[in-house]
């Protein structure tokens, strides 16, 4: 299989060349400003953080593309689809001819990133993880999309909320009260360090207590969940009924001051992306803590 | 000898028993526990540990039945794509989302699959009256690949958080280990090992050829037909209690006709020991090793077992072959 | 007990045998084993020798005909009850797991409850292995492997042996060991004993052989009336003759066959 995509991706690759030294014997000139445009006119986003970005800038009508896993706002489930994060189809993406690629260290191949720009398509990767870097990556956004003042005001937005939090916050002298965010009950898996939820947590002036794991989104032993005694969990909804999936482990740790004192909070999706959605996400999770 | 080799495994299998209740990732002192040592020992550990042994025991008898029948020393309760069904159905269940049995949901659509997939490898594996290990072998290898190729296409087409519970699941994960699921475990798996024991000297013979069961006194496809549901029933016990752990149903049965020699009357009951010691003794390391995350049990009975499987490869006298 | 002597043990009443429609590997064949008989069966590979034992041990079907065992169709009787008066050895031994020499004979005891004749010690004894119960069979000669199996046989007690080849394999010493050890059993106990053979040599050693030529017999009786150059020549298309010596000796010629 792997064999026969690079084949193919090698004539298109020759192909490419040819059209390439074509048109700089041709029209030297308008190569030159094509690669040096100011607003790229075809986007094609490989990540759904991305698309929300774009959405949240007013590239709407720019976006010639988008992932299978790109469903919000409603609108991006309408745009054409060229695969998944991980899967895109290298053909799709060529065919539909964009100026930019976007995509993320989180969840998109490298190598993907690698054969696009071989095949002289432009990419722009989206490396911030963190909470306090997202400002600073969609100002970068911004600037490279050629709408660097609309990317100013996001940016502005989430960074006076979460300068407006750290300071409330650091204000709180108290002992911090221990949080758990459950992403899937059976098996356990929770949101760890380096992600978006940890970082809102600690911003609301809580600890997470899988701070400790190694990765991001761990396996989860229960007997440390026992041994830990948030006081509070999150449950993020997914597709399913989560309150149904939830309702064994919440019987297993039943005796956790979390679920004793009925602070069990099921909370949407919205700090899973880091994108703009995330100002929302924190203040969902306020909400409930309050 | 084979006695007092026998006694030291009885209590090795004992040790490991009782440091999975007691070690685990936090120690538990059994003589002085809080409210809170309680509720982890008597309802997280001790059933994970119940169906650590469960599962391992069905797969540790199953590898030694399978061996048998098959007369293949390479076959082990998977071959037969058992598995690979019940991991289809299960996975198709987590990845679609499907919940409408609660939490037997996952359990349930595994051991439907891995019926289902015993009945067609039985009815592929048929012919003229009977069972034929050729057949059955053939049969189980093909419809494996199929099972495999139908799993990674639904993979591949999946969300990543679907594919990410289903990759847990497939590797064997104990952690939702509740008393809820074990006395269904443990009537299939019983009633496997009650076969299975009650028909060794059957396997016995079968391993010398049909023409030899046969005139020893056997029905030979009475007798294998009894075994393979006898196999069937704890291979699919086991799979829907703790999803595809691999390793144990080869290694130990090997394991055990080097301690105990290859007598199916001590083989069979001796595999189930060991396997149940064995798989319970990965999961504790899996959830020991790197608090308080967890690694699935499946993955460490595969980093233990293939080493050691090589070395005693490396060594003549027990691999005949 | 001589009225026993005079019933047959075993008896085949123009029995065919086809696994596809089209070729008759048994066909249309009688004959009556009676108690103490000791018959070697000799054909030319393919000539059905193995088919017929196999069938005699009611392990295969018969297509036509009857097989009786003590006046009884063979498939009539419950297999632990067929396993105690008949017992048949197959010619392959290619036995991959390491079962230890005194299970391996003690697994002759399976279609009893009781154990009833000689225990796996004597019988090991009777075959020149009483040194070796703990051994792994995997690591025996193929000449001790056939040797232990004979072990099993005696064990089992069956007053019929339907051998198939038992001296396959076997050096020049332990075929003489063999032949002696089982017509000391035939002498003994009784026993009748049919083997499939490919050495006319050792036919010549027998009471009784049966000539087999594409699954119909060409005869049967003493080695001197079966075993002559044109029987021969019909059975395995080649020209040989026994050559008789003094002293009652006899060994093949292979004339100018080289």
């Amino acid at each position: 299989m792997k064999r026969i995509a690079n084949r193919r991706g090698y004539s298109i690759f020759a192909y490419h060349i040819l059209s390439l030294l074509l048109s700089l014997v041709t029209c030297h000139l308008s190569l030159v400003t094509s690669i040096y445009a100011e607003t790229p006119a075809r986007i094609i986003s490989l990540a759904p953080s991305m698309t929300e970005i774009l959405f949240a800038l007013g590239l709407e009508e720019r976006i010639v593309a988008v992932t299978s896993f790109c469903d919000y706002p409603e609108e991006a489930k309408k745009k054409p689809k060229i695969g998944g994060m991980s899967n895109p189809s290298l053909e799709a993406v060529v065919s539909l001819k964009p100026d930019i690629v976007l995509m993320t260290t989180d969840g998109n191949p490298k190598e993907f990133e690698e054969r696009l720009r071989s095949l002289r398509i432009k990419t722009y990767v989206f490396k911030q993880r963190r909470l306090s870097e997202l400002p600073q990556g969609i100002r970068e956004v911004g600037s490279v999309l050629g709408v660097k003042d609309k990317a100013d005001l996001l940016a502005n937005e989430i960074e006076t909320t979460i300068n407006k939090l750290k300071t409330q916050n650091s204000k709180l002298k108290t002992q911090k009260k221990k949080v758990l965010f459950i992403v899937w009950p059976e098996p356990l898996i929770v949101a760890g360090p380096g992600t978006a939820i940890d970082d809102a947590m600690n911003l609301l002036g809580y600890e997470n207590i899988a701070s400790k794991a190694k990765t991001t989104y761990p396996k989860y032993s229960i007997e440390e969940v026992i041994h830990q005694s948030p006081d509070v969990i999150f449950i993020g909804k997914g597709h399913v009924n989560m309150k149904e999936v939830s309702n064994s482990i919440l019987k297993r740790i039943a005796k956790v001051p979390a679920v004793k004192n009925g602070a069990v909070f099921y909370v949407s999706d919205n700090l899973y992306r880091l994108g703009p959605r995330v100002i929302k996400g924190i203040e969902e999770m306020a909400e409930c803590l309050k | 000898m084979s006695k007092i080799k026998i006694t030291v495994l009885m209590l090795v299998a004992i040790i490991i028993f009782l440091s999975a209740l007691f070690i685990g990732p936090r120690i538990i002192n059994p003589f002085r526990m809080g409210d809170m040592e309680k509720e982890i020992l008597f309802s997280i550990r001790f059933p994970r540990v119940v169906v650590a042994i469960l599962v391992g025991m069905a797969l540790g008898a199953s590898g030694a039945i399978l061996q048998g029948v098959l007369r293949n020393p390479l076959a082990d309760p998977y071959i037969l794509g058992i598995s690979s069904g019940a991991s289809l159905s299960a996975a198709f269940a987590l990845l679609s989302g499907i919940y409408s049995f609660g939490r037997f949901t996952i359990p349930l659509t595994a051991f439907l699959g891995a019926s289902a997939v015993s009945v067609l490898v039985g009815v592929f594996g048929w012919r003229r009256g009977g069972l034929w290990p050729e057949r059955l072998l053939l049969a189980g290898v093909g419809l494996s690949f199929l099972f495999h190729s139908v799993l990674m296409l639904l993979m591949s087409i999946s969300t990543d958080e679907g594919l990410r519970r289903a990759v847990l699941w497939i590797f064997g994960d104990l952690s939702m280990a509740d008393w809820s699921l074990i006395p269904y475990g443990l009537v299939f798996i019983v009633s496997g090992l009650i076969i299975s024991v009650s028909r060794s000297k059957a396997l016995n013979a079968l391993i010398l050829g049909d023409e030899f069961a046969h005139s020893l006194g056997f029905s030979i496809h009475k007798e294998r037909f009894m075994l393979f549901i006898s196999m069937a029933l704890m291979t699919g016990a086991s799979v829907s209690l703790g999803g595809t752990i691999g390793f144990i149903g080869l290694l130990i049965p090997h394991i055990m006709r080097f301690v105990a020699g290859a007598d199916s009357r001590v083989l069979i009951p001796l595999s189930a020991i060991g396997g149940g010691a064995f798989l319970c003794l990965a999961d504790l390391i899996g959830k020991s090793i790197m608090t308080p995350m967890e690694i699935p049990s499946g993955i460490i009975t595969a980093i233990i077992g293939s080493p050691y499987f090589l070395y005693l490869l490396r060594r003549k006298d027990v691999l005949s072959i | 007990m001589s009225l026993a002597f005079d019933r047959p043990i075993l008896e085949l009443k123009d029995v065919s045998f086809s696994y596809l429609r089209d070729k008759k590997i048994i066909d249309n064949i009688s004959f009556s084993v009676g108690n103490g008989e000791f018959i070697g069966l000799l054909g030319a590979n393919g000539s059905g020798k193995s088919t017929m034992l196999k069938l005699s041990s009611g392990i295969l079907r018969p297509s036509t005909g009857e097989i009786k065992l003590w006046d009884k169709d063979v498939l009539s009787y419950p297999n632990k009850d067929r396993a105690k008066l008949l017992c048949y050895l197959p010619q392959l031994l290619d036995i991959n797991v390491p079962f230890k020499v005194k299970e391996l004979v003690g697994m002759g005891l399976y279609p009893y409850d009781i154990p009833p004749h000689i225990t796996v010690d004597e019988a090991l004894e009777a075959v020149g292995l009483s040194e070796k119960p703990d051994s792994y069979i995997t690591n025996l000669s193929s000449g001790e492997r056939r040797r232990v199996f004979i072990a099993m046989t005696l064990v089992q007690g069956a007053g019929i042996l339907l051998l198939d080849e038992p001296f396959a394999n076997l050096d020049i010493r332990y075929q003489i060991e063999l032949l002696k050890l089982l017509k000391e059993l035939k002498d003994k106990k009784g026993i009748a004993i049919i083997m499939a053979l490919h050495d006319i040599n050792i036919a010549l050693k027998f009471e009784k052989v049966m000539l087999i030529k594409e699954g119909r017999i060409l005869g049967t009786g003493s080695p001197d009336a079966i075993l002559t150059r044109e029987m021969l020549k019909d059975a395995f298309d080649v020209g040989i003759e026994v050559v008789r010596r003094e002293y009652g000796e006899a060994y093949i010629s292979y004339e100018n066959n080289f």
